[in-house]
């Protein structure tokens, strides 16, 4: 099907938020077993995160829920006075997208793409720049996902095979590498970087895409006219659901019309996709969305980092179930001793 | 064709009343996502784990490899009132099929445009593809289901921004 993939109608063109958005429940909802069990919910869009971080930990009443914890105030939230920290497996990956269509370096070559992954300290990357609240990544798919390879490794870090690789890939002398990565990646990037270094022994050059350049960058990425300024592009990725995960990860990362393909298609792969995406049994496409991650992995055709977990800061009165792949509060209750029934609110 | 029966989530009669308020900040750039999740119908949305379940659909079944057959559950209902059945779900998604690139994360969950929906009864409708679609029911995490009122009145962007495009 060709739908106008690289028609960038659905990029953001950026809408400000409203103050508040409140959401009232709706008694008369048919799924009684499940919720609504909140009264009201409502999304304070005039406190920014780093003040919110500060209300819910040390105040009531104002912030209940923070999400998007940064593993650096994981501590502060699970030492506050009012606040417990939930650590959620989350449908999300950190990768480094390759250009696979680079020409004046072999980037996209399979010693290369070996090297690179071979090149990262993945337990140390989980270690210091995510507190331990990340997984070593394989492929692109969480183990805890259907379709999850829970046999798959995460390349070993090997730093002498992955120069040795890189070496024989032919990569020309004195050539740096051009890392990527927007600005909330930029620690993970800069990891990333000194593994790089001190594992391939070449330069290493980071930039980070301003937010103020995201629009553009994105439309470069997507509509792949104007050549990829980045070998390497440090990017986080999602998925709506965990049952086929090569639909929305695997085939936006390297589908023929996948937004995020960086280089040109692949035959195999898209030999693997055409064959799940028609398949309608559900246990025959999770077979097939994992051999498709079994494919990307042996293939190396990512630098596959870390899944990381999703982080909460959440009033210690609130009974709060998190989702691997959305934030849905219908199940959240709060206690009897929570600030809004003690009040009366 | 074999049966696909989706988890289900039974209701049952006189739930809890909701009590207490709780205030949130989610700086993630899907809120707008995670709000409309949270107060829209759709026909599937996931489990804690991330696990397909049915909702307004309560079952579907491939009733030949191009065509999916979609059973309504009964009993739901819009905030204003409006009950949501079959019609609502073709409703639904003629909307959405209107659109080039509809959703926001991307055209690769769009539906092939020579899609065709049509009612078999008030809680059944059947979904005809052209080609073979085996990703159908993921693509459906994104088409939400409102009421009559919210097409008329505000649409996915109709409204505020006079289109439809990348606003669902």
């Amino acid at each position: 099907m060709r739908a106008e993939p690289f028609a960038c109608t659905w990029l953001d063109t950026r809408q400000d938020r409203t103050d508040r958005v409140v959401l009232t429940a709706n008694t008369d909802h048919w799924n009684k077993e499940r919720g609504p069990r909140l009264e009201r919910v409502v999304f304070r869009n005039d406190i920014p995160p780093s003040e919110a971080l500060d209300l819910v930990c040390d105040t009531e009443s104002e912030v209940d829920i923070l999400t998007e914890i940064s593993p650096a105030d994981a501590e502060r939230v699970q030492n506050s006075e009012h606040a417990r920290l939930y650590a959620i497996d989350a449908m999300r990956v950190i990768l480094g997208i390759i250009n696979h269509g680079v020409e004046d370096a072999p980037v996209g070559d399979a010693r290369t793409r070996r090297a690179l992954n071979m090149a990262v300290d993945r337990d140390g990357l989980v270690r210091e720049g995510f507190g331990g609240y990340a997984y070593p990544a394989a492929g692109v798919t969480p183990p805890y996902a259907v379709g999850g390879l829970s046999n798959l490794e995460p390349y070993p870090h090997d730093p002498d095979e992955a120069k040795r690789l890189l070496q024989e890939a032919g990569w020309p002398e004195g050539r740096a590498l051009r890392l990527a990565t927007l600005a909330d990646l930029e620690g993970v990037a800069n990891m990333f970087a000194e593994d790089l270094r001190n594992s391939l022994g070449i330069e290493v050059d980071v930039s980070v895409i301003p937010n103020e350049e995201l629009l553009a960058a994105q439309h470069v990425l997507v509509e792949k006219v104007m050549p990829l300024p980045f070998d390497v592009l440090v990017f986080a990725w999602i998925d709506l659901t965990s049952d086929a995960p090569a639909a929305f990860m695997h085939g936006e990362l390297y589908g023929e019309t996948g937004p995020f393909r960086a280089g040109p298609p692949i035959e195999r792969f898209e030999e693997l996709m055409s064959e799940f995406a028609t398949e309608v049994d559900a246990g025959r496409q999770g077979e097939l969305s994992a051999e498709i991650d079994r494919f990307v992995y042996d293939e190396a055709l990512s630098v596959f980092l870390v899944y990381p977990q999703a982080l909460y800061a959440v009033n210690r009165h609130v009974n709060f179930v998190g989702y691997a792949t959305t934030f849905e509060l219908a199940e959240t209750e709060v206690s009897e001793e929570h600030w809004s029934r003690k009040n009366g609110s | 064709m074999s049966s696909q029966p989706m988890q289900q989530a039974t209701a049952e009669a006189g739930g809890r009343t909701p009590v207490g308020t709780l205030n949130v900040v989610d700086p993630h750039p899907l809120n707008w996502l995670y709000i409309t999740w949270n107060t829209m119908e759709e026909p599937v949305r996931t489990d804690e784990r991330g696990h397909m379940v049915g909702a307004v659909m309560e079952e579907s079944r491939w009733v030949d490899e191009r065509t999916i057959e979609i059973i309504v559950r009964r009993g739901i209902r819009f905030q204003d009132g409006e009950e949501c059945n079959a019609h609502s779900v073709k409703r639904a998604f003629e909307e959405m099929q209107r659109w080039r690139a509809p959703h926001p994360p991307g055209s690769n969950l769009n539906i092939h445009p020579e899609t065709m929906a049509e009612i078999v009864d008030d809680y059944k409708l059947r979904i005809n593809f052209p080609e073979l679609e085996g990703l159908v029911l993921g693509k459906m995490r994104g088409m939400h289901i409102p009421s009559t009122r919210f097409w008329e009145e505000i649409g996915f962007g109709y409204k505020k921004l006079g289109t439809g495009e990348g606003h669902w």
